[in-house]
């Protein structure tokens, strides 16, 4: 039978808009950040760690100052979310996004029962629980249902926002299911990513400093199986150093990889096969370098304007020398979501962007970062995309 | 490759472990060199993954082919005039489907090394035979092509054909009895889907509708235990389930990928499935590093017939586990491994997914 299980919540949804970064949110969250941490099962799970870190409120109180308070902004009203279906964390962040913002939230987590699903609501309902919070338990809706487009259609109709994670295929599902004249969508759309290395830099490292990149970049990549948007599948190497560092960086990568990353079998072969499609297909191979089936990596005479085309997976990249940035702008297109750097200074990467009229790439953010969820993501900013200005004169 | 004719006269089981290593180091390494120089694709992979060509490689480290390159790519090593047929895999609704370009010679090996193997099993004279199955005429072959190809590549080594289920699927005890009153009282050969077997031989047939049991009956079965497993039907339950309802003992599980039609892994009395002279099998991780014996992995197989596409040496998606020591009492050579299934469908983390 087709049936929506209310994790958090109930079927008589509330539509208030409150002031954005209203301190009780801000209160609550922070909240949020310390009871994660005393879960008994936190420390099985790195992202949820991640997620406490996030909540906590010396971040909070950033984002709150980053925010331009001169504005009068209050919450959209009733915001429906969307949330990946296999990352289990994303629902938590995407929920924060629309409570900052000042609305109230139905969020769809993935059918599948992740535990961190469990931990999360868990403690949203533990902190819920404290009389002050009572205006917040009016603006989480946690739901899930699988094939239950009634119920999607229903939200779609009746809510001010609607948050689609996961790529281009949801978002078309989804948008089958009209809304509001005056209703929003945000839609995240499949992204390239991509990571620049200034090769001399990671000549320079000491062993501590380059296990520190090489773990920074394994977070970045393989921590999800190197299938998050986020994560890059291309990397320029910069400058002449290029093929000595980058036998140390892989080969450190390679080492780091074998002591924690385990591929899941099937994986394993998809993997390889693309490879092999890869290897027999792409005009513009230069050579390929595997060590064993964990790294792959493969590299490129030169680039082509298909370089989102290259998309690899579970530890396979590809990569490309060149003698500055600017020479790969003009292959950045519209699909390219996040540059990751090592050892490039704020400034070239300022210039490169305000130089070369980029078509893509909204995020330039140190490698380690790639998946550190903003309130600026994917080319938008959600403070303003989730709430409306009250022109105040 | 001469070689192939002369080890066709001998018993399909004969070589010990090491002539057979020596063989297949040769055989292998000139088919390897036959698919480097005739096929582009081939020889652009394996130029790609830094692989030195020569004639006496160990065979554990020539690079191999995944079984899902098959339907990604056409990939052949003939002209492409010389291709006499293409054999797809089953393919479930959706997904693709593999490609195996033949030309006559190969084709033909593939017979006859099957041929060859199925004589040690069923003897040199055909056998009258019934197929667990609809007549081939009914079955839509766009969707059960392999089934159809199956049965008929099975269909010469038997004789006055009968198919046990009718067009709605249901047993034809009429053709049945008919059958049994006509040869169920010497040697006879029954084929099916091990699938097919278990749902029609031991689920529903009624023996009291029947005249004769099946002890004279050779049963061959293929095609994987995926149902079964859901009703945790294991291999061992399944014979003696057989065994127990038909008085039929010999039953046999023969274990073959398309990708490598004719040289397949029939299961011995002792329920080991053995590598003939025609193939050999190796075991790895899925970083890909040998495993030893006795360690379960990806199964992957060499065999000698492939020709006219590159198929020589492949790695599935099956996870198999090489028996070191069986306690097999057959006299047949060759190494003796199981087949543990095919690896699930992968769970993709990452973000660009949602229900």
């Amino acid at each position: 039978m087709k049936k929506v299980e209310y994790l958090i919540g109930n079927k008589h949804f509330k539509f208030i808009s409150s002031p954005i970064y209203n301190s009780l949110v801000c209160d609550f969250i922070c909240d949020l950040s310390k009871v994660l941490l005393q879960h008994a099962n936190y420390k099985k799970y790195p992202d949820i760690i991640t997620l406490a870190f996030w909540c906590r409120k010396q971040n909070i109180d950033i984002m709150k100052r980053n925010f331009s308070a001169n504005e009068l902004r209050v919450g959209l009203g009733l915001v429906f979310h969307i949330t990946p279906s296999n990352v289990p964390t994303n629902f938590a962040y995407s929920l924060l996004f629309g409570l900052l913002t000042g609305n109230s939230n139905i969020i769809k987590v993935p059918s599948k029962k992740f535990e961190q699903i469990n931990i999360i609501c868990d403690c949203i309902k533990k902190i819920l629980k404290k009389k002050k919070y009572i205006q917040i338990k009016n603006k989480i809706t946690i739901v899930r249902y699988n094939n239950f487009d009634e119920f999607t259609d229903k939200i779609s109709s009746i809510c001010d926002a609607r948050l689609i994670w996961g790529g281009n295929k949801s978002i078309k599902e989804i948008r089958k299911f009209t809304l509001n004249p005056r209703s929003r969508d945000i839609a995240f759309s499949d992204r390239f990513s991509l990571c620049a290395i200034n090769a001399q830099s990671i000549l320079e490292l000491d062993q501590s400093g380059l296990n520190r990149v090489v773990e920074k970049f394994y977070n970045d990549t393989y921590l999800v199986d190197q299938n998050a948007c986020s994560s890059p599948h291309l990397i320029v190497w910069l400058g002449n150093k290029g093929s000595k560092a980058k036998n140390i960086f892989w080969q450190k990568l390679y080492k780091y990889t074998l002591k924690k990353y385990t591929l899941p079998k099937i994986a394993s072969i998809d993997k390889y096969t693309k490879l092999c499609e890869d290897l027999i297909n792409l005009p513009n191979i230069k050579s390929h370098k595997n060590y064993t089936n964990l790294l792959h990596v493969v590299t490129l005479k030169n680039l082509d304007f298909n370089i989102n085309k290259l998309r690899g997976k579970w530890g396979y990249f590809y990569e490309y020398n060149s003698k500055n940035l600017d020479y790969i702008a003009k292959f950045i297109d519209q699909s390219c979501q996040t540059l990751t750097y090592i050892g490039i200074s704020k400034d070239i990467l300022k210039k490169f962007v305000v130089k070369n009229n980029l078509k893509g790439i909204d995020r330039i953010v140190p490698t380690g970062q790639g998946l550190s969820m903003s309130l600026n993501w994917d080319g938008y900013n959600i403070n303003q995309a989730l709430s409306r200005i009250i022109d105040l004169k | 490759m001469r070689e192939l004719e002369k080890i066709l006269l001998e018993d399909p089981y004969s070589m010990d472990k090491q002539n057979k290593d020596i063989f297949f180091k040769n055989y292998i390494n000139k088919l390897t060199i036959h698919h480097y120089n005739n096929s582009k694709e081939y020889k652009k992979l394996i130029n790609h993954l830094s692989y030195a060509i020569k004639k006496k490689n160990e065979i554990n480290k020539i690079p191999f082919l995944p079984v899902r390159l098959f339907k990604e790519l056409n990939l052949y090593s003939v002209k492409k005039d010389k291709i006499i047929k293409v054999l797809n895999s089953s393919g479930t609704s959706g997904n693709k489907t593999s490609k195996i370009y033949l030309d006559k010679i190969n084709a033909l090996n593939q017979v006859k090394v099957l041929q060859k193997i199925m004589n040690r099993m069923l003897g040199k004279e055909r056998l009258p035979m019934l197929i667990i199955d609809r007549n081939i005429k009914n079955i839509n072959r766009t969707n059960f092509n392999a089934r159809v190809a199956a049965i008929n590549g099975f269909s010469i080594f038997g004789r006055n054909h009968t198919f046990l289920l009718d067009e709605n699927n249901n047993i034809n005890y009429d053709e049945l009895n008919k059958f049994l009153s006509r040869y169920g009282n010497s040697k006879f050969f029954i084929f099916g889907f091990t699938s097919f077997i278990f749902e029609n031989l031991i689920e529903k047939l009624k023996m009291n509708k029947i005249k004769l049991d099946f002890k004279n009956a050779i049963l061959l079965h293929g095609g994987g235990w995926k149902k079964l497993e859901n009703k945790k039907i294991s291999n061992k339950t399944f014979k003696k389930e057989i065994s127990k309802k038909l008085n039929l003992k010999n039953v046999f599980n023969y274990y073959g990928l398309v990708e490598q039609t004719g040289s397949i892994f029939v299961e011995c009395k002792c329920g080991y499935f053995i590598a003939s002279n025609f193939s050999d099998v190796l075991i790895r991780d899925s970083n890909f590093n040998l495993l030893k014996n006795n360690q379960k992995g990806f199964l992957q197989l060499f065999s000698l017939l492939p020709t006219s596409y590159p198929g020589h040496n492949i790695l599935t998606e099956d996870i198999g586990e090489i028996i070191q020591n069986a306690k097999c009492s057959c006299s047949m050579q060759g190494k003796r491994f199981l087949v543990h299934g095919r690896i699930e469908k992968a769970e993709i983390r990452g973000c660009s997914d949602a229900e």
